[in-house]
């Protein structure tokens, strides 16, 4: 069976035509260059990815590499705030920027034609940018309601950011990337100078360009623009390695919401931490068996099987710079309690450990692989996203090309041993959200005419 | 954390941006023998390709029972007479292929993207004409379903967004089919029966009332034979009655519900139009200006970057079958609420009077020159195409649609606006504990 599997993904991956190599290049002051070309439509992708994110911040700064990223757009020693999207947006394109644990990256998609002159404006921006305490200040009211919209309001939210706080004791991962509300109240100015001043530098930063480009141009035009910075002493932040977990942790939380829920994590090694990196495409088959689509586990046995749950997934971000978590989100049917819901996630924890997965789940996991990874070449944006995701962790950029290889050799027993290593009951951590009994309540008789003023 | 997502605010993003093209998409039409209507797009660089079956059959044919189409769509495919549910979900999963189905209030939808390779096309495709045409609808499963749904809609009882989005669609539409939710609510998903169901279904899920888009690495004969074969078991059916056009309200009107959030909740909202109609260009483009297109539009500007009172707003038209909604959407502390709105109503009716030529020109170059980031995948294509066929728009909407852009006039725009965007009238609705001043 796996035979058959290998040849025809084989025979797949010969017969990709838009799979195009990545071409490499390096300026002199240290800034790495990835190219792709995809010459369906006249258009390119420039991503800046800078290697500073929420997990490079330390106690009371937390979120300022996010506000680093709005304050980007601010204007710099030749551009008023704002301008810059403006030019963007005049030429017909979009721009924008995001910001995770572990970096910041900046886009804009244009019609190819463009693509020197927002190479010209993203180099300009990496040194120049002018931050005053004017905009500083709006933008950190922007930040805070941003905040509360994205957490805030949102229970689901609040029990991840307790989750996590919780599952990381020492770890940067302990806090979330948009910073807790406190931290944000209190940046300064000066936080963020430095922050800029700190990172944003050549040398730690890749440019990736994906689209209806001549890789040798985007070189000639990289040297040009992005060439003229010079490198700085970038000093990585210290290990801060997650301490062991001997027990298990549980917190609740209370909220406005109908439905309770739970979050269960494991600390995991990812590619980057791990001794043995078999182990984490096993982990990652393993998140697949039980959450890939819906013939995986968790729907297949808990929602139409025992009907314990109304929905239940995995998460795991195998690509992490740091060591991460194995996750399980779960809401019961009516009727259904936590600890039913718990009870029935262990029962499928503990299969992993005492069965072997069988040959037709990890076909299955493999047809999905080599689909995702056609139908992930439908974007040009997902392109870029994938090389500059990897190559900003440390990883090297065929990782993703190498990817269903790698998965294609973790057999059942390797599914079985990380299930068995990692997935302990004294290495849990559970949040638990149950309905604070608060309710949304229609103000009868305010209906009123005109506006509230 | 992205400086800006707005897909919250408006419901709509997705379709506001599914309006225009680029010229050289060649798509071709035809209609199959039982009497469907085919978009195909041949797009060959990659090995995959997305085949799509639409009804009209959203939710404004729910009549009474809201939330049948919704739910209709979600079952089909989750049992035939020769196939369970486990093993029709299996044999796509197997395949590596992407099957889904949506609903809407003007249509429902069955997808499937796959690998074009014959061993894993074939399979998928024969599938997939089996449950579009041979679904039925166990009791067992559909009891499951209306409980995972209802803990849903339970749940939306406590999501603000939800709130201010179902009151706006209620308020503005009256009894028109538009104005329930999607989902339907508690009380009528609860009474949906198995035979209800097979009713809607064997009703809308008709030749007649199909349409079949297919874009990827298949030519035209391929394209041809697996639009019959998607269509042939169908029966022939009709096409739905046209329906009603809504009733725009008569003066403005506020609702405000009381919610414990940091936030307050918010949206100004009226009619606006429905797909086709030739005033549409010149308010999208407006509308492109006034709060369209993220941080190059006014309402952007003034509400957040010139005060910080938001993370985002935006404004849109959702032209529908028939005129569907405009609205301004955003949230805001609950002590910014009332400044929020003013900035917001000031914004509105300032740029209803003038505004200036140079955001004008920035704003027509912005989308004509985006036009070929429209069209830069196949899933953009493939919706696109849809849409061109679901609203009966010319085969050369695509084409002609920067040209109207490009000599659309600033009178033009404020003629357009002035006539179909009424302040004096509007619906403004808050969730939160907004305070006065």
């Amino acid at each position: 069976m796996m035979m058959r599997i290998g040849l025809l993904g084989l025979i797949l991956i010969f017969s990709y035509p838009a799979q195009a190599t990545v071409s490499k290049f390096q300026l002199d002051n240290g800034m790495k260059i990835l190219v792709k070309e995809d010459h369906r439509a006249p258009v390119a992708v420039q991503q800046v990815w800078y290697r500073v994110g929420s997990n490079y911040e330390y106690g009371g700064i937390s979120g300022l590499s996010h506000m680093l990223e709005h304050m980007m757009f601010k204007g710099t020693q030749k551009l008023e705030p704002g301008e810059f999207s403006k030019i963007v947006s005049k030429l017909g394109g979009q721009d924008n920027a995001f910001t995770s644990s572990d970096y910041t990256a900046y886009y804009q998609v244009v019609g190819k034609q463009h693509l020197e002159k927002v190479m010209e404006l993203e180099a300009d921006r990496m040194r120049n940018v002018v931050i005053t305490e004017a905009e500083f200040q709006k933008e950190r009211d922007v930040v805070t309601e941003e905040r509360r919209w994205r957490t805030e309001d949102q229970p689901e939210s609040k029990l991840y950011e307790l989750f996590k706080a919780t599952a990381f004791v020492n770890s940067p991962q302990h806090h979330p990337v948009i910073g807790w509300m406190t931290d944000i109240r209190h940046w300064t100015l000066q936080d963020v100078r430095h922050w800029y001043q700190k990172w944003y530098a050549p040398n730690n930063a890749t440019l990736v360009v994906v689209g209806d480009v001549d890789p040798q141009q985007v070189y000639q035009w990289a040297q040009k623009y992005y060439g003229v910075h010079q490198a700085e002493q970038i000093t990585s932040p210290k290990p801060r390695t997650e301490i062991e977990q001997a027990g298990e942790r549980r917190i609740q939380l209370k909220g406005p919401t109908k439905s309770p829920s739970l979050m269960m994590g494991f600390h995991v090694p990812s590619l980057v931490t791990a001794d043995n990196p078999a182990e984490v495409y096993a982990l990652s088959v393993l998140g697949s068996v039980l959450d890939g689509d819906d013939s995986a586990r968790l729907t297949k046995d808990l929602v139409r099987g025992s009907k314990v749950v109304a929905g239940a997934s995995t998460s795991y971000d195998e690509t992490s710079r740091l060591e991460t978590l194995f996750r399980f989100d779960a809401t019961p049917s009516k009727g259904k309690t936590l600890q039913e819901v718990e009870a029935a996630l262990w029962k499928e924890i503990d299969k992993l450990k005492s069965t072997p997965v069988s040959h037709k789940e990890l076909e299955r996991v493999l047809a999905h692989a080599e689909a995702q990874y056609v139908f992930h070449q439908d974007s040009i944006q997902t392109q870029a996203m994938i090389l500059g995701s990897l190559v900003s962790v440390g990883l090297p950029t065929d990782t993703y090309e190498n990817w269903i290889e790698n998965l294609r050799k973790v057999t059942p027993e390797q599914v079985q041993k990380v299930a068995q290593k990692y997935l302990k009951r004294d290495a849990v951590t559970v949040a638990t959200l149950l309905p604070n009994g608060e309710e949304a309540k229609p103000a009868s008789g305010q209906m009123m005419h005109g506006g509230i003023r | 954390m992205e400086r800006l997502v707005v897909k919250w605010m408006l419901l709509i993003t997705a379709l506001l941006f599914s309006v225009q093209a680029l010229a050289n998409v060649n798509i071709q039409t035809w209609q199959t023998q039982k009497g469907s209507k085919v978009l195909y797009v041949h797009a060959p660089e990659l090995p995959m390709v997305d085949v799509e079956v639409l009804f009209d059959a959203g939710s404004a044919r729910d009549g009474d029972n809201w939330g049948i189409a919704s739910m209709t769509a979600g079952l089909v495919g989750t049992a035939t007479p020769k196939h369970s549910e486990n093993s029709i979900s299996e044999t796509f999963n197997e395949l590596g292929a992407q099957i889904g189905s949506s609903a809407g209030r003007d249509t429902a939808s069955l997808h499937l993207r796959a690998l074009t390779r014959p061993n894993i096309l074939t399979p998928a495709l024969d599938l997939m004409s089996e449950v579009i045409s041979q679904s039925i609808f166990r009791p067992s499963i559909l009891a499951r379903e209306k409980a995972r749904l209802l803990i849903g809609l339970k749940q939306k009882t406590v999501q603000p967004q939800a709130i201010v989005s179902d009151a706006m669609w209620a308020k503005l539409y009256g009894d028109h089919p538009y104005a329930h939710p999607t989902a339907g609510t508690i009380k009528t998903v609860q009474s949906l029966t198995p035979q209800q169901i097979t009713d809607f279904y064997h009703k809308y899920y008709v030749a007649r009332n199909a349409q079949v888009t297919i874009v990827g690495a298949v030519d035209r004969a391929q394209a041809e034979k697996i639009a019959e074969q998607l269509t042939r078991n169908l029966p022939s059916g009709n096409k739905p009655k046209a329906l009603p056009e809504p009733k725009p309200l008569s003066q403005p009107h506020t609702i405000l519900t009381r919610f414990d959030s940091s936030q307050t909740y918010y949206a100004l909202a009226q009619i606006g139009v429905k797909r086709g109609d030739p005033d549409y260009y010149a308010l999208f483009l407006g509308n492109h200006l006034l709060g369209g297109s993220g941080f190059g539009s006014l309402l952007m500007e003034e509400v957040r970057e010139k005060r910080g009172l938001v993370y985002g707003v935006s404004s849109g038209f959702y032209p529908m079958k028939v005129a569907g909604p405009f609205q301004i959407g955003l949230s805001t502390k609950n002590a910014s609420a009332a400044k929020a709105d003013k900035v917001v109503k000031q914004t509105l009716s300032d740029f209803m009077e003038d505004f200036s030529d140079k955001k004008l020109a920035a704003i027509k170059s912005n989308l004509i020159g985006g036009f070929p980031l429209r069209i830069d995948s196949n899933s953009k294509i493939a919706g696109y195409i849809s849409m061109i066929g679901f609203y009966n728009l010319p085969l050369d909407y695509l084409e002609q649609f920067p040209k109207k852009i490009e000599s659309i006039s600033k009178a033009d725009i404020l003629k357009a606006w002035n006539e179909r965007i009424h302040p004096d009238k509007l619906l403004t609705v808050m969730v939160g504990q907004p305070q006065s001043k």
